[in-house]
């Protein structure tokens, strides 16, 4: 096997497909790259055989081929190399990188040995805009567990409701539904945040193609494709949490709230919750830690309801509140043991959270 | 089976460090070198008086001089603090809210605010550790003091009671009722002799004569099966349970039990005042007789610790936040594993993560000799607390126990899998 390349292209298309390589791979062939150079095309597969990446490249094929490089050696010996035109070879278990005067041998991995991964499967797949879908998910993502103990809650739910997709994730404290009106497919699935996350960074672009089987959902671009194992199990019933009706509401300026919440995040650290006196005119935002001080302020505003105090996580409300488009957020409550709902200018995102109880 | 051991470690060092604002920690050497001549009667137990129902009075005196009641206002609310005017209704803590309303119509009824106790509390104890850093702390309200150090400062324990309880009162407002004597048992006994806002000291040499007339059912360790038992044996009074054999006790109520309360009956309490802000974890261990190699069995014994963990959590006010689970096997090869979630004290999620923990521990059906369950991480149970999307589940069924068994003792209810089976005529 053996191409010609432009640095900065090749760099981009190993450490993007680099990203499915986990730091500790249990399985030493997991730590390479798969490279694979067919008629004019040069193309890398990176896997920790739950998330699958694979990259694409145009190249000056000069001896078509297979090997396994090793993933991060190689992607960073590439950028490395003085800007211009890189020559990547392998054989005889060597693999070679030269380009403008240096030259770097690493040992091949083997290609026999690398798992069989499936082709990625785009059966039945809507085309998205992928700007618009990178915003929802990043609007319910925040809401995502990273806790392994509870594989379900680490996962971003799609679903259908009325004919449009639906996305909706919760760690148990809070819950963010995303509904995607553009979206007018059924695809079902739990999809792991991790490998969400990854999504932009990898084969993001103005198009998206999404897929959802069984036991994979796949990702495809003019960039690449990503696919990722699906998460087995039952999502709760978020439904039912969802309050019908909030008899209180406040609206206040969502800039000023982040800002007043960053302040008391200062005192706050992760486990303080932030009080919040909801009042006529707005809240009287305060937190106390014993043995450090406080802070409190009053955040103006309109708030209908009755006076009371209500209390949260200080990082999930910074989250919810941080995701929310528009000028203005609305915080809706029934009382200080039930959940508080954000709401901003659009009708499409809720952000619901569960208070501390004092 | 060999002991179920209740461990409540504690770090006394850093109570020595903590103790920089003490009156103590100013005559620090001396302290250390005063061994000799410390009083007789060293334990104090204060208890504040009413302690709910002072804290809403000292924010709001019109509650002053008429019934006052602390306690849940819902249908299933209990009351959690009573007046003396009150309980001279024959209103006591515990009740239901109900209950209490008929008992006392006129009484002023108040919703618990626990950040307001917390606050006081802290009032309190910031005083307390002007006198000592050797405190042993209860609950929000009560606390054992070891004074046997400030016998350079002070007279007599007269004047180490009354002083704390005019600092208290001064820095507070607060009443405190105070009992000294010369072991926890006899103090703690001792406070409820002075209450209300008052003080009793039971003098060396004397004990029995203030022990041996009060119900069994006093003593530390007998509940209400306990009692019942003792009373089949004719045994009302702790002076019937001193003077009773101790062999037949023993048999009676198994070897511990037995030895236990006849050392408690004659007085006989060498437990020290522990300090250190209270335990850092609370475990139930046990060894058994007979290796386990039975999964099914396993996991019944699982049940039970985390049932009895529960418990002693609830009883010490504790939520923990890590638990851990430990395995000797039979070739004494110990496992230990442990697993970090939000604060509980729930036997279900206690269960639910011994189970976890167990399933990663790899132990199979290896024989094992002892499992233990522990909980670190501990915080009082009405910290702060992240409420849950999933609701409060568990919780609940837990609370609706703990009260259960306090009012018909802990025999009355639990886990289905763990009542005996019926035993068959012909067995």
């Amino acid at each position: 096997m053996r191409i010609r390349a432009e640095r900065d292209d090749l760099a981009d298309v190993l450490s993007r497909a680099a990203r499915a390589v986990g730091a500790r791979s249990a399985l030493p062939i997991l730590s390479g790259l798969l490279i694979e150079v067919v008629g004019k095309t040069l193309r890398v597969t990176g896997t920790d055989l739950e998330v699958t990446i694979r990259t694409e490249l145009e190249v000056e094929v000069l001896e078509e081929g297979r090997t396994v490089i090793p993933a991060r050696l190689a992607t960073e010996a590439v950028r490395k190399l003085p800007s211009g035109a890189v020559v990547l070879q392998a054989g005889e278990g060597e693999v070679e990188i030269t380009g403008g005067g240096p030259r770097f041998r690493f040992r091949e991995l083997s290609v026999a040995d690398y798992p069989k991964v499936a082709e990625p499967d785009l059966e039945g797949a809507v085309t998205v805009d992928g700007a618009a879908f990178a915003a929802a998910l990043g609007q319910v993502s925040v809401a995502a567990s990273t806790d392994d103990a509870r594989p379900i809650l680490t996962g971003v739910f799609f679903e259908s409701e009325a004919g449009a997709l639906r996305l909706v994730a919760t760690d148990s404290y809070r819950l963010a539904v995303r509904n995607v009106p553009s979206v007018t497919a059924e695809l079902a699935g739990l999809v792991p945040v991790r490998a969400l996350k990854e999504l932009g960074r990898t084969i993001g672009a103005d198009e998206l193609k999404v897929a959802m089987g069984t036991r994979e959902a796949t990702f495809a671009s003019a960039r690449g494709t990503l696919t990722t194992r699906l998460i087995e199990g039952t999502f709760p019933n978020y439904r039912q949490l969802i309050p019908d009706s909030y008899p209180n509401r406040l609206t206040v300026s969502r800039d000023s709230l982040l800002e007043s919440i960053d302040r008391a995040s200062l005192v706050a650290e992760d486990h303080i919750p932030v009080r919040m006196h909801l009042q006529d005119g707005g809240m009287e935002l305060s937190v106390t830690r014993q043995d450090v001080g406080g802070e409190t302020e009053h955040v103006e505003g309109v708030y209908v309801g009755d006076e009371m105090t209500i209390a949260f996580n200080s990082r999930y409300l910074g989250d919810g509140v941080t995701v929310l488009d528009g000028d203005e957020v609305v915080l809706e409550v029934v009382d200080p043991l039930k959940p508080g709902v954000l709401r901003g200018s659009g009708e499409d995102f809720l952000y619901l959270l569960m208070p501390v109880r004092l | 089976m060999v002991g179920v051991e209740y461990l409540a470690m504690t770090d006394e060092e850093q109570a020595f460090e903590h103790g920089g604002k003490c009156r103590w920690q100013a005559h620090r050497g001396r302290y250390r070198e005063c061994v000799v001549g410390s009083f007789a009667e060293c334990v104090l137990h204060f208890d504040m008086d009413a302690f709910f129902v002072e804290v809403e009075r000292r924010r709001d005196p019109s509650l002053r001089g008429v019934p006052v009641i602390v306690g849940g206002i819902g249908p299933r609310g209990v009351v959690a603090s009573a007046s003396y005017e009150a309980r001279r209704r024959g209103v006591r803590s515990a009740m239901p809210t109900a209950h209490a309303r008929r008992q006392a119509p006129s009484a002023r009824f108040i919703p618990p605010d626990h950040s307001a106790y917390r606050d006081a509390s802290r009032e309190v104890f910031e005083v307390i550790e002007t006198f000592t850093p050797l405190v042993e702390q209860l609950s929000v309200d009560e606390a054992f003091l070891d004074i046997s150090g400030l016998r350079l400062h002070y007279d007599s324990v007269e004047d180490v009671g009354s002083s704390l309880r005019s600092a208290i009162k001064e820095a507070t407002g607060l009443p405190a009722s105070v009992g000294i004597a010369t072991s926890k048992l006899i103090a703690k006994l001792a406070s409820e002799e002075a209450k209300p806002d008052g003080m009793f000291i039971v003098r060396a040499g004397t004990e029995t004569a203030f022990l041996h007339p009060k119900d069994v059912g006093e003593l530390w360790h007998v509940g209400q099966a306990t009692r019942a038992r003792l009373e089949e044996l004719g045994i009302v009074t702790i002076g019937d349970l001193a003077s009773f054999p101790l062999d037949t006790l023993r048999r009676r109520l198994g070897p511990t039990m037995g030895a236990m309360l006849s050392d408690l009956a004659a007085a006989h309490d060498p437990r020290p005042v522990v300090s250190g802000g209270g335990a850092k974890s609370i475990s139930v261990e046990q060894t058994y007789e007979t290796d386990i190699d039975d999964p099914a069995v396993l996991e019944r014994e699982l049940l039970k610790h985390a049932d009895l963990l529960s418990r002693r959590l609830r009883s010490a006010g504790m939520a923990g936040t890590t638990v851990t689970l430990k395995v000797r096997l039979a070739d004494f090869d110990t496992l230990t594993r442990s697993e970090t979630g939000s604060a509980t004290s729930s036997a279900h999620d206690l269960f639910e993560a011994g189970k976890r923990l167990l399933e990663r521990s790899g132990v199979g059906d290896r024989p094992i000799r002892l499992l233990g369950v522990g909980m670190t991480g501990l915080e009082p149970i009405d910290a702060p607390k992240q409420l849950d999307i999933g609701g409060p589940g568990w919780s609940e069924v837990d609370d609706a126990v703990a009260k259960v068994r306090d009012r018909f003792g802990d025999g009355s209810v639990g886990p289905a899998r763990l009542v005996d089976p019926p035993k068959c005529q012909d067995s």
